[in-house]
């Protein structure tokens, strides 16, 4: 299908190849336009290409508008990383961590007498107020470099034309040479009895002007294992409750050790159940909530109360209310992705789009970040780099880290065929988790290794603490080509988790 | 109603103004101390004060604008003083709203438009 699309991109080598074609005639087109680029959400996608089109000195504006949750939560300029996604995760992730740190501090020799326990609202008043001057900093740097920002939301009403309509119901009509659309997504919500009402998502987690108390963690996705996780970390009652298997799409021995890991220290896991019904038994900051839940593996019903109930089963894209059928934007129907060729070209040749949206792309801030940047370089300033969304490293910031990057086990082998691929891997103990005797052997590694090709590492996966930094450079080894040979004759750095 | 102005000098007096105007909009501009001709030890806060004195129409109604002087060179330079401690203040001069994240710290208190726009959007 993106074959399909890259002949239609470009009405001009189509009539080249097959004679000239009747080319439906459009609606008028504005002759002049107000922006040369007109982009479409303020999130890690938008912004980025924002800035860069203002380097070349093009006429930009931003359009930003979030549509509150059915809680009422909102936020500022900066899209989901920085105000309810990678941000504040990682810092309440890092609450976490710190509460387990101060626990192995008395076997270090810390002394003191009274017990830690963590504060709620100080926590979240610290990660909003940090977010705040985030928000706050995208916003001189949009006006510093002459980026029109609209806290607006944007539909297309035809060609070439946006409408912007503003928090008072203000609209606004605004014309552009080309556009990205960088809209992102938003949690999806079960359809069913209560959800809207009684259940909170990510969306409202980060700012929750309260405690969550006793919490229900519906899904199985990284959103749910991480909350679930630093949630737990903080000493809260937590339990996941799992229609089918865990982190879907990644590594699923990776995803067995992480939620084993996660059940040996304290979280419920109910398997094999989705909710039905969630009703308010009584109200309140937090209240109490009780829950009906079916099993899909026979006509169990069981039934628990929770003080809160937190929705991750998925994030929908926001493509379906912003008129992309009145310019001829293709989106996907059943997913809401818009498929884009490789140069983030929607089939509407002046449309591009970017991040979460697209179809058949990681959903990563990096990724937005690299994918507009280039695009926007390519456009204004003759660059030819596309993306490269091949070995894109990331981390889940479940209790026990974990970072990967290439292929899963099960991919490899289904690519390349199970006798084409060798896996080499190892446990290891953390030495700074010795003297508090924490787990020996639960952190693991493993690198898959195409035969064929010299053994190139096509994978790598590794679960202990700092995950993240300790993936990173062996991203940047991959895009060189890392073959198992050179990864042997590389001298190990101790004693770290990364000389594994 | 329109907005004043309040001139404080040091940090106890910075506070007390600040609690004295409580449940109004505060705009704090931070500038090290004038000699006896009026001028600063600080260069960059004789530039931006006119500049930001200019955009002061734009102040919504009920807000106050504090304008402090902190202090001399040394007492800000001490990497411990109660502004860098209490404040979070990282240069002079800044341009702040009270009780927010939003400020503009050195350069960024020369440019108009972004005074103006701390001035008058959310």
């Amino acid at each position: 299908s993106v074959q399909a699309h890259k002949e239609e991109d470009n009405p001009q080598k189509t009539m080249e190849v097959n004679g000239p074609t009747p080319v439906p005639v459009p609606v008028p087109v504005p002759d002049s336009y107000d922006y040369d680029l007109i982009i479409i959400g303020g999130g890690s996608g938008g912004l980025a290409a924002a800035k860069e089109a203002a380097k070349y000195e093009k006429k930009v504006m931003v359009l930003d508008f979030v549509k509150p949750t059915p809680q009422g939560s909102s936020w500022g300029l900066g899209g989901t990383c920085v105000n309810v996604g990678c941000i504040p995760k990682k810092l309440m992730h890092q609450a976490a961590l710190l509460g387990q740190a101060l626990q192995d501090s008395r076997k270090f020799g810390w002394q003191f007498t009274e017990e830690v326990k963590h504060n709620w609202m100080t926590m979240t008043e610290s990660v909003q107020n940090y977010i705040g001057s985030l928000n706050w900093g995208y916003r001189v740097a949009l006006r510093d470099k002459k980026v029109t920002y609209e806290n607006a939301y944007g539909e297309f009403v035809g060609p070439h034309t946006v409408k912007a309509t503003n928090k008072k119901g203000i609209e606004k009509l605004y014309t552009a040479e080309r556009f990205i659309i960088a809209t992102g997504e938003r949690p999806r919500y079960l359809g069913i009895p209560g959800d809207k009402e009684y259940c909170i998502s990510s969306d409202d987690l980060f700012s929750l002007p309260y405690c969550p108390g006793k919490t229900l963690v519906v899904g199985a996705s990284y959103v749910a294992l991480e909350c679930a996780g630093f949630l737990a970390g903080l000493g809260l009652d937590v339990t996941v409750m799992v229609r089918s298997i865990l982190l879907r799409g990644f590594d699923q021995d990776m995803a067995n050790r992480i939620g084993e890991y996660m059940k040996d220290h304290g979280v419920n896991f109910i398997r094999e159940f989705v909710p039905i019904k969630v009703e308010q038994v009584a109200d309140g900051a937090p209240g109490i909530l009780k829950v009906t839940a079916k099993s899909t593996a026979g006509d169990q019903i069981i039934e628990g109360e929770y003080n809160t109930v937190l929705l991750a089963i998925g994030r929908d894209s926001c493509t379906r209310k912003i008129g992309l059928d009145k310019v001829g934007v293709n989106i996907n129907e059943k997913t809401g992705k818009i498929p884009v060729n490789d140069e983030e070209q929607t089939n509407v040749p002046y449309i591009y789009a970017i991040g979460d949206i697209l179809q058949d792309k990681l959903e990563l801030t990096p990724v937005a970040i690299q994918a507009g940047r280039l695009l926007v370089r390519r456009l204004y300033a003759g660059a030819t780099t596309k993306c490269d969304y091949v070995n894109v490293p990331t981390t889940v910031f479940t209790p026990l880290e974990y970072g990967a990057c290439g292929y899963s086990e099960e991919t490899a082998v289904k690519k390349f065929g199970e006798e084409n691929i060798e896996v080499y891997h190892s446990h290891f103990w953390p030495l700074e988790w010795t003297v508090p005797s924490r787990d020996n052997n639960k952190c693991y590694a493993k690198i898959i290794c195409n035969i064929q090709d010299n053994e190139r590492v096509i994978g790598f996966h590794v679960l202990g603490p700092n995950a993240g930094e300790v993936t990173q450079g062996f991203a940047a080894a991959m895009k060189c080509g890392l073959t198992k040979e050179q990864l042997d004759s590389t001298i190990g750095i101790h004693p770290v988790c990364a000389e594994v | 109603m329109g907005w004043e102005e309040k001139e404080v000098r040091g940090y106890p007096e910075f506070v007390q103004a600040a609690q004295s105007y409580h449940g109004r909009p505060i705009f704090a501009l931070f500038c090290g101390d004038k000699d006896a001709e009026g001028k600063s030890w600080c260069p960059d806060c004789v530039t931006a004060e006119p500049i930001v004195r200019k955009e002061l129409h734009n102040l919504p109604d009920k807000s106050v604008f504090i304008y402090c002087l902190v202090g001399d060179r040394a007492y800000w330079k001490d990497p411990n003083n109660e502004f860098r401690r209490n404040l979070k203040l990282t240069g002079v001069p800044t341009l702040l709203k009270y009780g927010t994240p939003q400020k503009l710290v050195e350069e960024e208190c020369f440019k108009a438009e972004l005074v103006r726009m701390l001035f008058t959007e959310d």
